[in-house]
């Protein structure tokens, strides 16, 4: 595209310009076009597919059991809930019933598990904004998570904690104890992540009105998770489509409020993020009280084969809604596994907010968006 | 008129909200440091503050291993291989292979929760750096061993008991949801 400028007589034309794939702020081996008039962006049209593993197709080579360790990968900061997406998906078609303890058990991995991942959220929010201090400030509590996750289930990433049927190892009550401490220490904490972050002038005034997403826009282009609630919608599927103990438990959905501007805006979608933090932490502490004894896990076949059949289960992860579909033919392995992520959703609204917003806030809008470079591409 | 007072105030709020942060930032001096001076520095060796639980590198006791197979039947990517012949002089089966690679192996514990006798397990140790990729592949078996075969009645020979025990008392950290 070329024109004159106004009266001057001289060319101009758009600059193209690539952000990524190896850039710090796109969170993942993630490409985004953008063609820049100046500082003002006219496009900016993200490419993805750089981190495309096959998961989908994996799942059909492997055991019904065999692919639980694989749906880790589909989203490594929040492992838990892919494990239990799929975890569900088969105890559906099975018809496998899981204890209440099991039931519990998974609650509370996925709740810290959903704290870890928002403290990375917020943190990295802060990083690529310009602010490293309250990154480390956030990773610095995620690893207390990742010290009682290894009690929990072994392992500090990939946890491959859910089993077709309930969890593969008892919480044990030393383990509560110290969930409750952390808990104890955590929420004072979050005050201080707002001192520090969330009320200061400087990333305020960075955030406020920038890439303000409408409510019409967000249910249009799909969003989901925090990023819709920010917008100003009630939706969650913890609440409204409920699934494992979550009706059991008391907890409200924070919505956007356009605090700090318009409803909508990239500092709507931070905040919701830290009410969230708040949120998981009490469902935590009921989850411990309530937690009932017992057996944690059902018995299931070794060789399980469930009927043929196919179900679609929807899970509220940190980054929205996670959905699996998942077919089954009535052999030792799954005919088709579809994961359907919430950060894939979101990079489709970049093309929509984009134009005319400035380089720097395109970043503040990826950011916003929390989206993860795995769970785009699978 | 306005605008200058609009722009006072901006400046002090950022002067402000810079000072806030600076707080939290300045009492992090008189806090305990919250990292360690990893590998030199610290106290006590990191595997040995790992919960039992931990997934490090596996490790297989040959002499409770019944050569049943399960967890090479279940591993997802087919990091165990195990070989087993029949000995024509004792005309019992002996192992002759039992590997695994620890580059291919995801730590998923899958294998573990398959044995009956508790024999391959995970252990603490994570610190798998070597210099030769060769080296990542474990070999357990340097000569052949007549498989495990559990007595009757429970073990007699007091070093067997030991080690019957170990994997007993890993199993139950395990299959403990089940009890």
């Amino acid at each position: 595209m070329s024109e004159d400028a106004a009266g001057t007589g001289l060319h101009t034309e758009d600059m193209t310009l690539n952000v990524g794939p190896q850039h710090p702020s796109t969170h993942g081996v993630l490409r985004f076009v953008v063609k820049t008039d100046g500082e003002v962006i006219n496009e900016a049209i993200p490419d993805v597919g750089y981190l495309h593993r096959s998961i989908e197709k994996i799942g059909e080579k492997c055991t019904w059991h065999g692919y639980v360790p694989y749906t880790d990968r589909a989203d490594y900061l929040a492992a838990m809930f892919a494990n239990q997406g799929f975890c569900m998906a088969a105890e559906r078609l099975g018809d496998v019933e899981v204890p209440p303890r099991g039931e519990y058990c998974r609650v509370i991995a996925c709740e810290l598990n959903r704290v870890a991942s928002h403290l990375i959220a917020v943190g990295t929010f802060g990083q690529d904004i310009g602010a490293i201090t309250p990154f480390l400030h956030a990773l610095r509590e995620r690893e207390s998570i990742n010290d009682l996750m290894e009690e929990i289930c072994g392992a500090r990433l990939t946890y491959n904690y859910l089993r077709i049927g309930g969890v593969g190892y008892d919480i044990k009550p030393e383990t509560c104890a110290r969930i409750t401490a952390f808990l104890d220490h955590f929420e004072p904490i979050v005050d201080e992540y707002n001192r520090l972050l969330s009320y200061n002038k400087i990333f305020i005034e960075r955030l406020a009105n920038v890439a303000v997403i409408s409510k019409e826009d967000a249910l249009q282009y799909n969003l989901v998770g925090p990023n819709l609630r920010a917008s100003g919608v009630q939706w969650d599927i913890r609440r409204d489509i409920p699934y494992s103990v979550y009706p059991e438990l008391d907890f409200e959905v924070p919505v956007g409020r356009g605090e700090r501007g318009t409803l909508g805006d990239s500092y709507d979608r931070y905040y919701v993020r830290i009410r969230e933090l708040m949120e998981s932490c009490k469902i935590l502490r009921q989850c411990l009280d309530k937690m009932p004894d017992g057996p944690a896990v059902a018995k299931v076949a070794r060789k399980f084969k469930p009927p043929a059949g196919e179900t679609y289960v929807r899970i509220e992860a940190p980054r929205g809604d996670m959905g699996y579909y998942v077919v089954s033919d009535g052999s030792e392995y799954p005919y088709r596994v579809r994961i359907r992520t919430g950060s894939f959703t979101a990079m489709s609204i970049i093309d929509k907010i984009s134009p005319g917003i400035m380089v720097a806030d395109l970043i503040a809008l990826i950011a916003s968006l929390d989206v993860d470079a795995p769970e785009i591409d699978r | 008129m306005n605008g200058i007072i609009e722009y006072c105030q901006n400046v002090r709020d950022t002067v402000r909200s810079i000072f806030e942060g600076m707080t939290i930032t300045f009492s992090h001096f008189v806090r305990k440091p919250s990292t360690v001076q990893y590998p030199d520095r610290i106290a006590q060796q990191v595997q040995e503050t790992l919960p039992l639980r931990y997934r490090g590198i596996l490790e297989v006791d040959m002499d409770i291993c019944t050569g049943c197979l399960a967890c090479e039947r279940v591993c997802p990517i087919n990091c165990i291989a195990i070989g087993i012949e029949m000995n024509a002089e004792t005309k019992q089966r002996d192992f002759t292979l039992f590997d695994i690679d620890i580059c291919k192996c995801m730590y998923c514990g899958l294998c573990m929760e398959a044995c009956p006798t508790g024999s391959i397990r995970h252990t603490q140790e994570f610190e798998g750096a070597c210099n030769n990729p060769a080296g990542l592949v474990r070999h357990f078996i340097t000569e052949k061993v007549p498989l495990y075969k559990p007595k009757k009645g429970g073990e007699t020979e007091p070093r067997m008991i030991q080690k019957v025990d170990i994997g007993k008392t890993y199993m139950d950290e395990i299959a403990e949801p089940e009890n």
